[in-house]
């Protein structure tokens, strides 16, 4: 128990202080880095819903969507703080996703056929709702991240450390949730949900509070994300990128597990802009999609696994080392 | 505690249940039986709140629960297992009670629980992974620990003995026995044996093609011409 203390901490000393002390010089880089959490903590939203609840989602871009869109009226329009807008915009994806409850009877494919529909129409509604969004011309000067005591949060550094501290939030709920009662019987009810409606629960209800978790969660992301970037258009902030990245990043990660999603979307992300697009300028996703490829194939669980197996034999061989 | 009215199922068609009327008192014991495909699991499922039947009524402890649903019935106190054993997966056994009992009595309780196992003969396979480790007689003792947790008034036992050879079949039904009277549950049993109904149930009701063909004593209902007829498929007599 000491030991994993001292090893969360050691983690948090390193994520909050280490990385901006070695990058903060490197403003492309920390861009990177933001973007990949960004991307960490829909796929961490994304793998939650297909853990807990036991639901494959193809239309997540549609709650990064609302929340960007949501954020962004309530500051620009409405004057509120962004602080609260963040939590707004996460409040009011979750409330976009009460529209897909009647899909949740649906399983399977039809379920993500269904939520990939429902995506696109947020879309449209955003385009064509030009008094509010204005349209296809999108939202320009949205307000940056404020300047709290006298630390200037709208930089690389304070982006990431606020972006940082959602995806940790994040994890930590998710790591609450799947340790509690609600957390046992959801993951038992993937496979036997006769058995665990026979036992009192509310399988329509656990699933449904697992999709406005993860809807929340994720419009949290695309609030953070519209005033980190100040420009929103439908066809970015809607864009299927906010699903597929998120779903690539979690399976290659290890989607079963809390920490892969965030360890995929950052491999990934960073592979793919620092390293295949250095080599291939164009067409550089061909080098990841064979890499997602060969993962799927050869270790289906992801890098998780891989280092799960691998830390064993290394403490192993450290162990003798010293003795 | 239940009463049955009239309760009509078809799955097309087919009358799966047809004009079945059934009443259990608090800490009655009542035999199921019926030959394959008489009705039986689909009046459970009717009963547990799987299946909405398409006429007649359903009361529990006075209340109409009709619009019920299943997981509503269990907290409301209708236990049930499952004849082919439904264990939680992923979970294990102790898991598998704490579930239960979490949703199905509002509490975990895990003096209750280790009460419930130790009485289901199931005390040290705790930590087991339930869907994979245990056997045919430790998941149909699960099924029975998983309902009990729920701190059910009445319980609905699919074919619990089912598959169980003679000794696990005795020792099962003296298990049942205990249960009935520390708890003083109302249950009703499906099961094909004779012998264990007439052990165990001071009453038995016979369901045949969907109707409730005889509802009395063992003795009086296995003596039935129609019963008899329905077991070996000849015709009784007029």
């Amino acid at each position: 128990m000491a030991a994993r203390i001292a090893a969360s901490f050691a983690f948090a000393v390193a994520a909050y202080a280490l990385v901006p002390f070695a990058f903060s010089g490197n403003l492309y880089l920390m861009s990177m880095i933001v973007a990949a959490l960004t991307i960490g903590g829909i796929a961490l939203a994304w793998a939650l819903l297909g853990n807990l609840g036991g639901l494959v989602s193809f239309g997540h871009a549609a709650f990064f969507g609302v929340g960007s869109y949501a954020s962004a009226l309530l500051v620009m329009k409405a004057g509120w703080p962004i602080g609260i807008s963040l939590l707004a915009g996460g409040a009011c994806a979750a409330l976009a996703a009460v529209l897909m409850l009647p899909a949740l009877r649906l399983r399977g494919p039809y379920f993500a056929l269904a939520v990939l529909a429902y995506a696109h129409i947020f879309r449209i509604v955003a385009t064509e709702w030009k008094g509010l969004t204005n349209g296809a011309g999108g939202i320009g000067n949205i307000p940056r991240f404020p300047v709290v005591l006298g630390y200037d949060f709208s930089s690389k550094t304070g982006a990431y450390w606020i972006v940082l501290s959602l995806v940790l939030a994040f994890a930590l709920i998710y790591a609450g949730i799947r340790r509690s009662h609600l957390g046992l019987a959801l993951r038992a009810m993937h496979d036997s949900e006769d058995a665990t409606r026979a036992v009192g629960v509310n399988s329509t209800l656990a699933k449904a509070s697992m999709l406005f978790l993860s809807a929340f969660m994720t419009g949290m992301m695309g609030a953070f994300n519209a005033h980190y970037i100040n420009f929103l258009e439908p066809d970015y902030a809607f864009s299927g990128l906010w699903t597929m990245l998120p779903i690539v990043a979690a399976i290659f990660g290890g989607y079963r597990t809390i920490t892969g999603p965030l360890i995929g979307a950052v491999v990934v992300y960073l592979l793919d802009q620092l390293v295949f697009k250095a080599m291939m300028p164009i067409g550089h996703q061909i080098v990841l999609g064979a890499l997602l490829g060969a993962m799927i194939l050869f270790a289906p669980q992801g890098l998780q696994s891989i280092f799960a197996r691998r830390l064993p034999r290394l403490r192993m061989t450290s162990a003798s080392g010293d003795a | 505690m239940l009463e049955l009215s009239d309760i009509g199922v078809r799955f097309g068609g087919l009358r799966a249940l047809d004009g079945v009327s059934l009443s259990v008192a608090a800490g009655e014991i009542v035999g199921l039986v019926g030959p394959n495909g008489a009705g039986k699991t689909t009046l459970f499922n009717v009963i547990s709140g799987n299946l909405r039947p398409q006429r007649g009524s359903l009361h529990f402890d006075g209340a109409d629960i009709a619009r019920v649903p299943a997981y509503a019935r269990a907290r409301r106190g209708i236990g049930r297992t499952f004849q082919i054993p439904q264990p939680m997966h992923t979970l294990t056994v102790a898991e598998n009670l704490a579930v239960a009992q979490r949703f199905g009595a509002g509490r975990v309780d895990a003096h209750a629980a280790e009460e419930i196992l130790d009485l289901v003969h199931l005390t040290g396979l705790a930590s087991r992974d339930a869907a994979t480790s245990l056997s045919l007689a430790e998941l149909k003792a699960l099924e029975v620990a998983k309902a009990l947790a729920t701190r059910p008034r009445m319980l609905l036992l699919d074919e619990v003995l089912a598959g169980l050879e003679a000794v696990a079949k005795r020792r099962f039904t003296q298990m049942l026995a205990e249960i009935h009277a520390r708890y003083k549950l109302a249950i009703v049993i499906i099961e094909h044996d004779i012998e264990t109904i007439s052990t165990l149930c001071p009453r038995a009701a016979v369901l045949n093609f969907g109707q409730l063909i005889a509802d009395g004593t063992p003795a009086f209902v296995f003596s039935q011409p129609d019963v008899v007829a329905s077991y070996t498929g000849t015709v009784p007599d007029a």
